[in-house]
């Protein structure tokens, strides 16, 4: 175990790694670039300032009304979704994550306390945080007015379970960092990962099953698991303050001893990562061993698409194939259909109760799920010279125009978009019924509208705002702010325009209409499309350094 | 008359109030090893990628094979093979698919790019581990199959930004061979290094840049020459040191050459006083 005394040498190390960072802060505002990225930053911080007061107030109107009611045990249905958001936003919304990397701190004579510290620290600077730990000042503050004489156990609680939701965010990205090292292990974590959020997204189509209090073995299920979830962190907490605040002190204790212990196995677990990595941890990718190959299986030659000039050719194939190696991409491409399957879960008609728009119109599956393979076709359209790093010199030394680069990137982005369409309309065969032919045509000049445009857009912002990503990682941002806050109002707008036209003509039973209207704004999109295309050579020539730069830097 | 492999007239690029380079006139004859040298942050790597279109000069010509670099950017592209700073490789493709890709990207036809792909990758004995990601590969590995693909079509000018920095002597030693090998059949090599040795042994000419000027330039031996010339005119006026220039029969080395022209000389013992 580490000895966490703060001495004055630890605190001139904590001092001058946050002076690095502000130093590190004030130089990226040098650059146009770098004062959009923080404007960017700003308007996202207010959303989540809007959403950390809305839900501090809400968190300390609930915990003052359940003190002063006498029903402090239920502080665990507040304590649940706070933990949860806690440990799975970070992981979840990787736009907003940025996971420090402290490794080159340790050429310097710290100590493993101050590292630990810095690490620790440093590292929950981030929304997950900053949300959470506003969450539960409004607990504490709701729990002053109801029961002024249960505020400082309450305090001291609450303090025990931030700090061991801080622990635990960061064990979990040390370990996650770990296994991220080696590709493939990197690859097995990220299809868990997806899993994992799979799993989660089940959840809501659950409860709307078992939610209903008509169901016995829900209710029956429930009194089942209610003890273990007292249990767990969240449960000992509310225990904790629910003990004291009927005068059992011993249990409230008990409680808080235990909460206390959690907070000492994930320290522990915690710690083993941290020295590791303080002892110089060589996490490189062993060599695979040497195997003979034969000449023939050496020289096998690149695809070939008739009528494709080879360097497009070319390109595309590397898209693909970059696509084809990273486990978690592929499985992010697969989820419109996993959507459709949580979709159905939801019943499909079961009176005033369905929440489910599919539920109610199933002839929305097609459309709902080409429109969401589009969302998330956006990850690789907004960023698409990302994943070329050094490689991206290339693009400028070789004999091809710049627009024949993105063109070929557009070409194997498309060619993803229509597989998952086909892949879209297989899944809503086999859980619905066949798209009716007009929702069906509606639906694909939809997409032929939505599509140039998310491409026009796209390849402005990869050239305007590139940034450097790996394929094959979780926990890192996948493209800059700027794009996306851009990326939120384009598809706003392109999404939202599509979707009012569908759901109007449906309205008047007129879908033709909005295949109609589709059609001239899908020239309209084509043409912008065109014109941004022809003008990307020039805006990449011109912005060559930066995009340099930017992907060639190191990680 | 053939026209120089590369000229350069007034190459100058700023950096905001910085001029990283400025005023470069170079002249590369076709068919030379030429080496171009000069201390750390002296614009070896700036000039050499404003010679490859990675830079834009902010003043200045460049041409290549007697074509404008900026009006012909295409068909100078098409002549020249590169190996940049960052290598330039794409991590997630294994390196006959990489070899292949850039084949193509030059213009080759596919059974041409996979039979060239093939053959440089036995020459680079790069051929047994096919399976394995560019990402995976060591750093000299990674050096070996950059220079496979900035040769895979052929070029007449060979561009390498310090080609043997970070590699052991048998990587090294596959790199010369592979590079004396396009000098014998007439390429013109222009390549930045900091391993004066190599530089030596392999350059037929040479030039240093220092502070952003081009201070020398021409063959070793007008090089030396020329230092010479100035340490004797010194010595004739007692302001240097008996002992500071190469005895009879003795010919300064290339690193002394340098040293000289650069100034690579303080006095250390007034400095850092508090090193132990």
């Amino acid at each position: 175990m580490v000895e966490l005394n703060i001495t004055p040498e630890i605190r001139a190390q904590l001092a001058a790694v946050a002076r690095v960072r502000w130093q590190l802060f004030v130089n990226s505002l040098r650059t146009i670039r770098g004062r959009l990225e923080f404007a960017s930053h700003i308007f996202i911080s207010i959303g989540f300032a809007i959403g950390g007061v809305g839900g501090l107030v809400a968190c300390g109107a609930g915990a003052w009304y359940l003190v002063s009611h006498g029903k402090s045990e239920w502080l665990a249905a507040i304590f649940w979704p706070i933990f949860m958001f806690w440990q799975l936003f970070p992981v979840v919304a990787t736009a907003f994550t940025e996971n420090f990397d402290s490794s080159n701190l340790l050429r310097f004579p710290m100590g493993f306390p101050a590292f630990f510290m810095i690490r620790v620290v440093y590292g929950s600077l981030e929304p997950a945080t900053a949300l959470g730990s506003l969450w539960l000042l409004g607990i504490a503050v709701g729990i002053e007015i109801a029961s002024p004489p249960l505020f400082l156990w309450s305090a001291l609680v609450l303090f025990v379970f931030a700090t061991l939701n801080i622990l635990i965010a960061r064990m979990i990205f040390s370990w996650v960092e770990r296994w991220l090292a080696q590709r493939r292990t990197r690859e097995i974590l990220g299809v868990v990962f997806l899993l994992f959020m799979i799993s989660f997204q089940l959840i809501g189509p659950m409860m709307n099953r078992y939610g209903n209090h008509s169901h016995p073995q829900a209710l029956q299920f429930a009194h089942q698991i209610l003890p273990f979830q007292r249990l767990l962190p969240p449960g000992l907490a509310a225990t904790a303050i629910s003990s004291v605040a009927r005068l059992d002190f011993k249990f409230g204790v008990a409680a808080l001893g235990m909460l206390c212990g959690y907070c000492l196995a994930i320290y522990w677990l915690l710690s083993i990562r941290l020295r590791a990595q303080f002892h110089g941890e060589n996490l490189s990718e062993a060599a695979a061993p040497a195997i003979s190959y034969k000449g023939s299986q050496i020289a096998r030659p690149g695809w070939n698409l008739p009528g494709i000039p080879g360097s497009i050719t070319a390109i595309f194939e590397k898209e693909i194939r970059y696509l084809s190696r990273s486990g978690p991409m592929l499985f992010t491409l697969i989820m419109p259909v996993f959507v459709l399957f949580i979709f159905r879960l939801t019943p499909s008609t079961s009176g005033k109760s369905s929440g489910s728009l599919l539920g109610r119109s199933s002839d929305m599956a097609f459309p709902v799920g080409a429109a969401y393979a589009l969302l998330i076709l956006t990850n690789l359209v907004y960023n698409s010279l990302g994943a070329d790093g050094n490689g991206i010199q290339l693009f400028f030394t070789a004999p091809i125009r710049f627009r024949s680069v993105m063109l070929a990137k557009n070409f194997a982005h498309t060619g993803v978009l229509a597989f998952d369409i086909v892949l879209v309309w297989i899944g809503v065969c086999l859980l619905y019924q066949p798209p009716a032919a007009q929702i069906a045509l509606a639906t694909l000049a939809g997409i032929f509208f939505a599509l140039p445009a998310n491409l026009a857009v796209g390849n402005l912002l990869s050239i305007s705002s590139p940034k450097k990503v790996d394929y094959g990682t979780f926990g890192r941002q996948r493209a800059s702010n700027t794009t996306v806050f851009a990326s939120f109002g384009v598809q706003i707008v392109v999404l939202g325009l599509a979707a009012l036209t569908l759901l109007a003509a449906r309205a008047y039973g007129k879908i033709w209409l909005a295949t109609l209207i589709f059609i001239i704004l899908a020239a309209i999109a084509w043409a912008a499309f065109s014109l941004v295309l022809n003008q990307v050579g020039k805006m990449a020539f011109g912005r060559r350094e930066e995009i340099i730069a930017e992907l060639t830097r190191a990680s | 008359m053939y026209p120089p492999a590369i000229s350069t007239e007034g190459l100058t690029r700023r950096f905001g109030q910085l001029t990283a380079v400025e005023d470069v006139n170079l002249r590369v004859a076709p068919g030379q090893f030429f080496g171009f040298l000069g201390p750390n942050g002296a614009g070896k790597s700036t000039t050499i990628k404003m010679l490859t279109g990675l830079l834009a000069p902010s003043a200045g010509r460049i041409e290549i094979l007697g074509l404008d670099l900026v009006d012909n950017a295409i068909e100078v592209k098409r002549q020249i093979g590169v190996v940049p700073e960052g290598m330039a490789l794409f991590g997630r493709l294994t390196g006959s698919e990489y070899l292949n890709f850039v084949g193509r990207m030059y213009g080759l036809d596919r059974e041409t790019a996979a039979k060239r792909a093939a053959e440089l990758l036995e020459f680079m004995q790069l051929a047994d581990q096919p399976k394995k990601l560019v990402t995976d590969y060591s750093h000299g590995m990674q050096k070996k199959l950059a220079l496979a693909a900035a040769v895979i079509h052929g070029p007449k000018i060979l561009f390498l930004d310090e080609p043997f920095e970070g590699v052991d002597a048998i990587a090294s030693g596959t790199l010369k061979a592979m590079l004396q090998r396009m000098i014998s059949r007439g390429a013109t090599i222009f390549l930045t290094s900091h391993v004066l040795e190599i530089v030596e042994r392999l350059c037929s000419h040479l030039a240093i840049i220092h502070r952003g000027r081009l201070v020398a330039q021409g063959s070793l031996e007008e090089l030396r020459a020329g230092v010479e010339a100035q340490a004797a005119a010194t010595l004739a006026t007692n302001e240097v040191a008996a002992g500071s220039t190469p005895g009879p029969g003795e010919k300064l080395t290339l690193e002394e050459i340098f040293l000289r022209i650069v100034g690579g000389t303080r006095p250390a013992d007034q400095e850092l006083s508090w090193l132990s």
